[in-house]
């Protein structure tokens, strides 16, 4: 009998620790998951700032109209990316997809600038000043929020990659997530948004 | 309501409720045995020996004691994190602080108001995005670290009005412990439903094996065992909905009726009900796991129950009634009830509150603030408005943004003394250049506004601040340490910041909370409050002796001989480091005991009929370590 009663102790523990592996695993997606949301926040505000600035720039820019389409389209194409990666943060393709688009903006909005510095009278413009400033504060948001992310994927895919966890994460369905990093080798300069 | 009454009541409720669930546990025990004496009568050759058998009893009611208790201690711990656990139970997002999505903005805008006029911290907002249903609820083990939760067809369908209606009722909830209970609830359920869920997996396992096969006749036994635990388990359960459901329905009551109080707006909170009793969804929630959080909701998640006492909310009709009377709906009125509702609702219409809060409350001792504790009014809640709405342009965007809600609250550290300032910058070099450049603008800001406003924009910032990384959080205490011992001594309004800082943010990022039942008497714990009350008296902003001490005095007078014959400490003897010690030991106290300290503490605050910042500061600072949330004074308040 006291065998019996071991046996089934020694299972009952074994099943809540499983469960409490599984669970512990569902809250850290969550939470990476939950931090994607920030991110997004800070890019979607971005993306409303972007046609702003080429609205403004074109006034000024006329010989530049193949940069400024290229930053709308590269704003749209990011934003519905962004918008893909936000509607599940696990999916490793959808973020990797969002963070290419986003690369890619960043290159577009980079020429778009490095250009406007030949128009004194653009870089005079107040209200041009105004949006850049609120791009640069955004995009340090955006890196803080990143971090937040990168900080909370890496705790859960270090979780699913432990001993007994990585035993069945894979047929739970716990995918490894992806880090969302800057892939593009010019991005790595923050956006030079001064003109001077 | 009275807040130490309703949170002994909720004590007493959890001691009941234990006791139920013991009985019920011993029901399942007994039945389990006379399936397993059944079980060895068809097994054992001949099925000899009495039925009472002593050591197959001790056998099956250890395991069955064991099986219950460690997964009701399972299902407690894995709900240690409260708010985050239940979130993920039912698959809710959490609302970006900083969103601008207008529903979403909307609804943080209304849980921020309501916070707010409570003195309690902002909680965290989830949404259940898949639930067209109109729902609500909140979790959470203390007011510091709860969330509310609404379901997408309450954010879309709801006006204003009524949202503030289901969010005062919620925080209600909080603010009476109930949300606590509610999470002891959920464990205490589960023990008993693991019994069920055992059998009905031993009749799987078993069933597709055994087949036709009866070897012994012994064959068709285990199966049979497997079945009767479902039964029996099914039977705890039903028990155990049974009591959840007698208690929640209580509640439900009392949380309407604290909602009409906090916004003076019966009619609010009747609109969302009865807007729930025509939706085609209703407030029903399709979540699988929305059973065990049945009891946690604005209404009932799941389809009406055929048995009124399995249901876990009173009839809506009844709830719409005693909130407008006029409410024919479609069941004849048969008892109108005794009213308490419609008493408070009254309060709306009659200016006595509002009267004697703007008059200021010119006379009264501590007792009226004790009586504050834990509850709204309606003054408190447009007061809260008002303030939100006057904050300089950009603060409150900063406190929601979890990228500049650091900054901001280093910018609250920033010291006047220049010299020391030097050493402050020195220290937020290490944070970033980002938060560096985003502390400078947060403190141009902050110049332009009064002191008083420091406490609250803490409070708004929690959410924020909650939204952080691990690393992060890390970094962010390195950089708030540093600025705080920047001038080698530790002001009372560092205290407070960290000490609001370690109860509400340390729980989310891994640290502990204190628990247990508070079990300490105000006589034990002499020494501490002797403490608490001489800072009190030394924050009176006086610098006389004379008039601190009688400050000091006036709360000593309050305690009576419990507190025996003491004399005031003197200024250095009391020193942050030392009442921060103090503080953490007196939340141990008994609700009576707490609220007897918060009738000294205020005596302390009003005896020269004026209330400073720091009192203000110091009074918030003792009441959320006792976790009692005291609405703010209000503007121009005399006392």
């Amino acid at each position: 009998m006291t065998f019996l009663i071991v046996l089934v102790v020694v299972a009952v523990l074994i099943v809540f620790w499983v469960v409490g592996l599984y669970n512990g695993l569902v809250g850290l997606r969550n939470r990476f998951k939950n931090a994607f949301a920030q991110i997004d926040v800070q890019l979607k505000r971005r993306y409303d700032l972007i046609p702003n600035l080429v609205e403004t720039a074109k006034g000024y820019m006329k010989f530049e109209r193949e940069t400024l389409e290229a930053v709308i389209s590269a704003r749209n194409a990011a934003s519905s990316a962004v918008g893909r990666a936000a509607a599940n943060p696990a999916d490793g393709q959808a973020v990797a997809g969002a963070m290419a688009a986003e690369g890619a903006l960043t290159g577009a909005l980079g020429k778009m600038f490095a250009l406007a510095e030949a128009y004194p009278d653009l870089k005079a413009n107040q209200n041009m000043a105004l949006l850049q400033e609120e791009l640069t504060s955004t995009e340090n948001k955006v890196a803080f929020s990143r971090q937040a992310f990168n900080d909370a994927v890496m705790s859960y895919n270090t979780a699913r990659e432990r001993f007994p966890a990585a035993m069945f994460a894979g047929a739970f369905g716990f995918q490894p997530a992806t880090l969302f990093e800057i892939t593009v080798p010019v991005e790595r300069e923050a956006v030079k948004v001064s003109f001077t | 309501m009275d807040f130490f009454a309703t949170q002994e009541r909720a004590q007493r409720h959890t001691t009941r409720l234990m006791a139920l669930f013991a009985l019920a546990v011993a029901a399942v025990v007994a039945c389990v045995y006379v399936a397993v004496r059944l079980v060895l009568y068809k097994t054992e050759t001949g099925g000899s020996g009495p039925f009472w058998n002593p050591d197959v009893f001790v056998g099956a009611a250890t395991i069955t004691l064991a099986v219950i208790s460690l997964s009701t201690l399972y299902k407690i711990w894995s709900l240690r994190s409260g708010s985050e656990a239940i979130a993920n139970l039912l698959g809710a997002r959490r609302i970006a602080p900083n969103t601008t999505e207008p529903a979403e903005r909307r609804l943080l805008n209304v849980v921020e108001e309501m916070a707010l006029a409570a003195g309690m911290p902002v909680p965290s907002v989830v949404v259940l995005d898949k639930e067209p249903g109109i729902n609500a609820f909140a979790a959470g083990w203390a007011p510091g670290d709860s969330i509310i939760g609404v379901t997408r067809g309450c954010l879309d369908r709801l006006e204003r009005d009524e949202l503030q209606g289901v969010i005062g009722h919620e925080l209600s909830h909080i603010l009476n412990a109930d949300a606590r209970l509610n999470l002891h609830l959920i464990g205490w359920l589960h023990g008993l439903m693991v019994i069920a869920f055992i059998g009905y997996w031993i009749l799987r396992s078993t069933g597709g094996r055994s087949g036709g096969s009866d070897k012994k006749g012994g064959g068709a036994a285990i199966p049979l065992f497997g079945l009767a635990l479902v039964v029996i388990g099914g039977i705890g359960v039903f028990f155990g909905r049974l009591i959840k459901s007698g208690i929640s329905r209580q509640r439900e009551f009392l949380a309407d009726a604290s909602s009409v109080q906090f916004t003076r707006n019966p009619l609010g909170l009747a609109d969302a009900l009865k807007k729930i009793g025509g939706a085609k969804d209703g407030s029903k929630i399709a979540n699988p796991n929305a059973e065990q959080a049945s009891h946690l909701y604005f209404s009932n998640g799941l389809k009406a129950s055929w048995i009124g006492a399995l249901s876990t909310h009173p009839p809506l009709e009844d709830r719409i009634r005693r909130l407008d009377p006029s409410f024919t709906g479609t069941f004849a009125a048969t008892d109108p009830g005794p009213g308490f509702v419609a008493a408070v609702a009254g309060a709306g219409s009659i200016p006595g509150d509002e009267e004697r809060l703007a008059a200021g409350v010119v006379g009264l001792g501590g007792h009226t603030i004790a009586a504050r504790v834990g509850t709204v009014q309606a003054t408190h809640v447009d007061y809260a408005t008002q303030f939100l709405a006057s904050l300089p342009a950009g603060l409150r965007e900063r406190a929601r943004e979890p990228a500049t809600a650091p900054a901001l609250l280093f910018a609250l550290l920033l010291d006047h003394d220049p010299e020391v300032r030097i050493v402050q910058v020195k220290a937020l070099e290490g944070a970033g250049r980002f938060l560096f450049d985003e502390t400078q603008k947060a403190a141009a800001i902050l110049a332009t506004c009064p002191d008083a406003a420091r406490l609250p924009l803490l409070d708004l910032a929690l959410p924020a601040l909650r939204q952080m990384s691990r690393p992060q959080w890390d970094a962010f205490r390195t950089t708030t340490h540093a600025l705080i011992v920047a001038d080698s001594r530790i002001s009372l309004f560092e205290l407070v910041l960290q000490r609001a800082l370690v109860r509400h943010l340390g729980p989310v990022f891994g640290g502990t909370r204190a628990k247990g039942a508070p079990t300490a008497q105000l006589a034990d714990r002499t020494t501490e409050v002797v403490l608490v009350l001489s800072a009190l008296g030394h924050a009176c902003g006086s610098d006389e002796p004379a008039a601190e001490a009688a400050s000091f005095d006036a709360a000593l007078r309050l305690l009576g001989g419990e507190a025996g014959a003491i004399s005031f400490s003197s200024r250095d003897d009391c020193p942050p480091e030392v009442i921060d010690r103090a503080l953490r030991s007196l939340a141990g106290l008994v609700p009576q005991g707490k609220k007897r300290l918060l009738e000294a503490a205020t005596a302390c605050v009003v005896a020269d009929r004026k209330v400073t910042v720091a009192e203000a500061e110091l009074l918030r600072a003792i009441a959320d370590s006792l976790d009692c949330p005291v609405p703010p004074f209000l503007p121009g308040q005399e006392v």
